[in-house]
């Protein structure tokens, strides 16, 4: 399929492809305390008609952050939580690069493309990332608090449909996908819930309660 | 709190998810019996059978017919 050409640009130049415009790349710690998160940004995106995409669900064997940067392009929005951008406890006290760097590539993108692309940043703590990035400032956060429902909330209130669940709806399913992990993880042979084949589950059964939703006359 | 976005794109197509999280036929199968439980588990107003609605409600039901 040919890609139209974004307008302003003439005809022949070299310009990037129109990302897909219900696509999310979502830039998140892959650690075990961040599971319930994880799952409410997925089952949230979906919920909200939104499509989220992580690094790792794209194979091949070029480098990891040319390919992440090629997900960051294809994709018209992303959300970036900062909230676990911290010093590691293990011996080594290492803080946590990646999601500021993927960020940071995120806004160099934004800047030469701004209507290809819209990021938001998400911290558990209000005024915290003024302290850990203070370069943003400026830029207003979303707070979850570190809680799946208040990640729920937050992207209800940053994504707007005409038509959109309540918050209590998406939490119900919410509920529903993250109570049936453990049977996917069993399912895949892990105990990682980043495992590809485990997102791609989350993906699937996010999907499809989101297309039961999409078929439930809306309540008066 | 950012300035809310209105999206107004089409959600995906089902052939389009697939497409894009490709999982086993086994696995397909799995999750769409969970998907069966959360829609038994959740009957909507017009489907629900009569023994799910509350006996109040049966009642004024029953009193207005």
């Amino acid at each position: 399929m040919r890609l139209p050409v974004p307008s302003g640009r003439k005809r022949g130049a070299s310009v990037p492809p129109f990302p897909d415009p219900v696509g999310v790349f979502l830039n998140i710690p892959y650690d075990e305390e961040f599971t319930s998160l994880y799952v409410a940004y997925i089952v949230g995106l979906f919920q909200l008609d939104l499509v989220p995409h992580l690094a790792f669900e794209i194979p091949g064997g070029d480098r990891r952050l040319d390919r992440i940067f090629r997900l960051i392009q294809s994709c018209r929005y992303s959300l970036h939580d900062l909230s676990r951008v911290e010093v590691s406890v293990t011996s080594a006290a290492v803080p946590r690069f990646n999601m500021p760097l993927e960020l940071g590539m995120t806004i160099t993108w934004q800047q030469l493309h701004p209507q290809l692309h819209t990021w938001f940043v998400w911290e558990s703590e209000p005024y915290r990332i003024q302290r850990s990035a203070s370069d943003l400032n400026g830029s207003d956060a979303c707070i979850h608090n570190g809680r799946p429902e208040e990640v729920l909330r937050e992207l209800r209130n940053a994504f707007h449909r005409d038509r959109m669940p309540s918050v209590p709806e998406m939490l119900d399913r919410y509920r529903f996908v993250h109570n049936n992990l453990h049977a996917i993880l069993l399912r895949n042979g892990t105990t990682n819930p980043y495992d590809r084949s485990v997102f791609m589950e989350l993906c699937r059964l996010s999907n499809f309660l989101a297309d039961v939703l999409r078929h439930t006359p809306p309540t008066v | 709190m950012p300035k809310p976005i209105h999206i107004t794109a089409l959600p995906p197509t089902p052939e389009e998810i697939a497409r894009l999280f490709p999982i086993s036929k086994a696995s397909e199968k799995a999750l769409l019996a969970l998907v069966e439980e959360f829609k038994a588990s959740h009957p909507h107003r017009e489907d629900a059978p009569a023994s799910s609605i509350r006996p109040e409600k049966r009642r004024k039901r029953a009193s207005v017919s």
